[in-house]
């Protein structure tokens, strides 16, 4: 069994998850199951850093049908995101240790952060269509806990929300999947595509509109418009850790998934020039506008935050959009460095709201004296995710404006980069307040800085995750040459 | 006389039942034997064949005659696998109900009239056991006694009664246009050259419409839902399988067995039908996701997965049919699943409606894992089994192609999504924060045994379905 790494990588956190739950004596005491999920998630990172460097891979698991296997299957794109996604979620991890320490139903909140964690190896490493589509709803039911997790009702108003935009995204998804079947030459991932376009058996007109529900199906986990409702409703109600790869990771599985549908099973020479790609376009180029407009008018840190999310992934989806191996390249650095930027501003919400109990940007005012750490950290992050060099924000920027500029579609190759300008602007009106009021606040708002509940840093299991994520953004923004050498190899292949 | 036995044996035994006037542990174990003896004699009758047997000849046409074939195996595996479940959790059930002796005597004849329609050779035989299953099963629907049930109970046996009729024009229909009623695969009309094939489709229509009643096809389904007041083990092993699936069943006797596909394919025969079952799926989904109440949302939700089946089988094509029948019997075992799990939250948690499940996942965490995972399946997310009957389906629909088959497609997909609110959202809530503590009655191992097998059933089914398929695939081309 060649493959069995792949299995090992999907097994691993499902076995601990399953371990948490069921053997009592790893839940005696609280630093016993910390150490033990941390280590599984360590060594998670581990194997799938050994998948990604070993050979491409193809292990079917079983055949549901004879048409349908279920198979996985490593390449260069399962590559990229398994390795994004668990160091994301590793990291993430090691800030709950501490952060948990403050909420309820500790064990449930592991045994289903592991087990997310499984499901979304499961979904990078999926080698056919049904199996990505059998580990989408997977990933979306066994999440959904994390947002239900304080169990208010907000959060299962949330949580109800979060299930029906998605299903019903994965719905549209199933659309193309039924419709895509018997178009294509082979059921597994095909780099470039299989779809045998010279016999149809549906008319074109018809295939494309079922294309184009299909994308933006798969888009509902990334918030592209008009599917994005769900987003910023139901990021913020989670524990901060949760919403921390929520919104850094979870939405890149909507990425993926388009990835996957445009690159290894439509091809991208069928999209191209069609009124699916403006239109798919013109859907992210909105949704970039809007994601920022809403940030900006939204009072609430995370929700803030999850609005710009809404706003960063769609970045990465005109990348993708553009079918331009430049932009492409620029979509997978956006990915990246707004994994890390919103991973690490979502912590620090988090120890904010940990540590003082303020919840809205207004009431931020000298915070930066009394937490220096974590508002110097939150600074830097906003400052890369506005796009200012030599932070990664911008490289990614820069990039996908260039492939746009170069990829020689009409409108959208002055209209993006105009966009993204704007939308960068909106990104600074949004995030840079706070760290201004925050440092120069100024001594009149004594009394609301009195009121907090403690005026300190966070403890340092909280701070260094934190400090590790601008690290790296500060260090790859500078010298990004690999990551830039391994995505142009990826985009090439696919392009 | 196999098959004459175990149709008998049930009718007899339940008949007899009230003469014993057993103590209540002794009348379990007695049901017990019956039930399973029957099922065993089922199990002998699919792994023999047996040949026909002629029981009463009313003249050289009309004949009333048993046999076994491909098809009848089927529907009569099914029935007599779930039947031993069903009971054993009908008598933890009903331990405190009223009447019970009457209910277990009819619930036990339903089992061998239900295996009338499978074991029967001709469309009278057919009939005639139709018509005595409404009737065995009209007391189990007004078990309750309250003004409520025996409304219920007429609403059903109108309902039946006025389906019955319309079939018997079919009936007669076929008589005088095929002299004959007897099963043959491929219809009777098979490599014929028609005369009558305008009336042929009229009657066939007729026939359609008449089993549609208990197929529960819009605008037919009224009976449904207010039959959901019946005691749970009726809802969930009669309302969901051994009574609307004797209307699947006859549809498709009808269909690919006495009318035949040749005659119907491309015709308002068949598009009509068609019509009529893409919009149930989309209707019944949509009146399930209105209803609070969780029995009769369950029925709403068997409104529109019927009719999953017999689009399946409208499609007239051996994929279609083979689509058809794998979802009959994987719609089967979700639904007593999730029948039999709120039974139990009625019964234990006095949990009527969907707001009242609150906290239960985790009070009684088995239970909430069970109707969690049918829930999955019945959305139809893989590798679960309402997702390999689901994808059958659509692949069978776009292989014929055209307008309605497409239609169709588009209403499966739909419906999912509205399955998966309309079941997702209760197990949700059952994991939700109470609002205030539940009354909880200790809930019986009957029960979770009951429960816990039919799910492992579901898992196994899902993970290894293969020969099951293969099966009914020739079956399927058989009946072409």
């Amino acid at each position: 069994m060649e493959g069995l790494l792949l299995l090992v990588a999907i097994l691993l956190p499902a076995v601990g998850s399953l371990m948490v739950v069921f053997l009592p004596w790893l839940n005696e005491r609280r630093e016993d199951r910390c150490f033990f999920v941390g280590a599984v998630m360590v060594l998670e990172f581990l194997v799938v850093l050994l998948i990604a460097l070993d050979s491409e891979r193809t292990l079917i698991l079983f055949e549901m049908t004879k048409q349908l296997p279920i198979a996985l299957r490593s390449d260069g794109t399962s590559r990229v995101f398994s390795a994004l996604m668990s160091l994301m979620w590793t990291i993430s991890g090691f800030y709950s240790f501490s952060y948990m320490k403050h909420e309820q139903n500790e064990k449930t909140y592991y045994a289903f952060y592991l087990m997310t964690l499984a499901s979304l190896m499961a979904l990078t490493l999926s080698g056919t269509m049904v199996t990505m589509y059998l580990f989408f709803e997977m990933m979306t039911f066994i999440s959904m806990p994390m947002v239900l997790h304080n169990r208010s009702k907000e959060a299962v108003a949330a949580g109800i929300k979060y299930l029906i935009y998605s299903v019903a995204g994965a719905t549209m998804g199933l659309l193309g999947i039924f419709m895509l079947t018997p178009n294509i030459a082979s059921p597994y991932f095909v780099e470039g595509g299989s779809l045998m376009t010279g016999s149809l058996t549906i008319p074109h007109a018809a295939f494309q509109i079922i294309l184009f529900i299909t994308l933006v199906g798969f888009a509902t986990k990334a918030g592209m418009f008009p599917m994005h409702g769900w987003l910023p409703t139901a990021h913020p109600v989670a524990p901060s850790p949760a919403s921390a790869v929520l919104s850094g990771v979870i939405t890149k599985a909507g990425v993926l998934a388009i990835f996957r549908m445009i690159f290894y099973v439509i091809g991208p020479d069928y999209l191209r020039g069609t009124w699916v790609q403006w239109a798919l376009l013109g859907c992210a180029t909105l949704t970039v506008f809007m994601g920022s407009m809403l940030a900006l008018r939204e009072k609430h840190i995370k929700k803030r935050l999850a609005y710009s999310s809404v706003s960063q992934v769609s970045y990465v989806l005109c990348g993708v959009f553009l079918l331009d191996t430049m932009a492409l390249d620029g979509a997978l650095l956006q990915m990246v460095f707004h994994a890390l930027t919103k991973d690490a501003l979502f912590l620090c919400a988090g120890a904010i709201i940990v540590k003082t109990g303020i919840t809205r940007v207004d009431e931020m005012h000298n915070l930066g004296k009394n937490m220096p750490w974590t508002m110097w950290m939150f600074t830097i992050c906003a400052i890369s995710l506005v796009g200012i060099p030599p932070l990664g924000g911008f490289i990614a920027k820069w990039y996908i404006a260039e492939g746009a500029l170069m990829a020689g579609t009409p409108v959208y190759s002055w209209l993006v980069p105009i966009v993204l300008l704007v939308s960068a602007m909106l990104t600074a009106g949004y995030l840079l307040p706070p760290s201004v009021s925050a440092f120069f606040g100024g001594m009149a708002h004594g009394e609301v800085a009195s009121a907090y509940r403690e005026k300190a840093d966070p403890s340092a299991m909280m701070l260094v995750p934190i400090f590790i994520l601008t690290l790296a953004i500060l260090v790859l923004g500078i010298a990004p040459g690999f990551m830039i050498e391994t995505f142009t190899k990826l985009a090439n292949s696919l392009l | 006389m196999t098959l004459l036995l175990a149709i008998a044996l049930p009718v007899a035994l339940g008949a007899l039942l009230p003469v014993f006037r057993l103590k209540t542990g002794n009348r379990n174990l007695y049901l017990m034997l019956a039930t399973l003896l029957t099922s065993a004699l089922c199990a002998y009758a699919i792994a023999v064949d047996i040949p026909a047997l002629r029981l009463i000849s009313l003249n050289n046409k009309l004949t009333i005659t048993l046999r076994l074939d491909e098809q009848g195996k089927i529907f009569c595996a099914l029935v007599a696998f779930l039947w031993p479940f069903a009971m054993l959790y009908a008598f933890n059930y009903m331990k405190d109900e009223h009447k019970q002796t009457s209910f277990f005597s009819f619930f036990l004849m339903s089992y061998g009239v239900t295996l009338g329609i499978a074991m029967s050779a001709n469309l009278l035989t057919l009939y005639v056991f139709y018509e005595v299953l409404t009737l065995t099963t009209l007391p189990l629907v007004m078990h309750g006694g309250s003004q409520k049930s025996i409304r219920a109970g007429l609403k059903y046996l109108y309902y039946s009664l006025g389906g019955s009729a319309f079939a018997f024009i079919g009936l007669a229909y076929l008589v005088y246009f095929g002299g004959q009623t007897t099963f043959v695969p491929g219809g009777l009309f098979k490599g014929i050259s028609l005369m009558h094939t305008q009336q042929l489709r009229l009657g066939y229509l007729l026939c359609f419409l008449g089993f549609s009643v208990k197929a529960s096809v819009f605008p037919l389904h009224g009976w449904l839902p207010t039959a959901a007041v019946a005691p749970t083990p009726v809802t969930a092993l009669l309302h969901a399988v051994a009574v609307v699936k004797s209307g699947v069943f006859a549809i498709i006797r009808v269909t690919y067995y006495s009318f035949g596909a040749s005659v119907l394919a491309g015709s308002y025969a068949q598009y009509i039908p068609l019509a009529l079952t893409t919009f149930t799926i989309v209707f019944g989904c949509t009146m399930a996701l209105k209803e609070k109440h969780l029995k009769r949302r369950l029925a709403y939700s068997t409104v529109s997965n019927l009719s999953y089946i017999l689009f399946g089988a409208m499609l007239l094509s051996a994929q279609g049919l083979t689509a058809g029948l794998m979802h009959l019997i994987f719609h089967a075992l979700m639904k007593i699943v999730l029948f039999l799990a709120v039974g139990v939250y009625n019964k234990r948690a006095n949990a009527y409606y969907v707001d009242q499940v609150r906290g239960l996942g985790t009070t009684l965490p088995l239970l909430g894992v069970v109707f969690t995972l049918s829930s999955l399946a019945m959305t139809g997310i893989p590798p679960l089994i309402g997702f390999i009957s689901k994808w059958a389906l659509a692949e069978a629909a776009l292989l014929i192609g055209g307008p309605l088959p497409l239609m169709g497609v588009v209403a499966l997909l739909i419906s999912a999504l509205l399955t998966g609110i309309y079941l997702m959202v209760p197990a949700v809530t059952m994991y939700t924060r109470p609002s205030q503590g539940n009354q909880l009655t200790p809930v019986e191992a009957g029960f979770k045994v009951t429960l816990a097998t039919l799910s492992l059933v579901v898992l196994a089914l899902s993970a290894y379905s293969i020969p099951l398929i293969d099966y009914l695939a020739r079956t399927a081309a058989q009946a072409m």
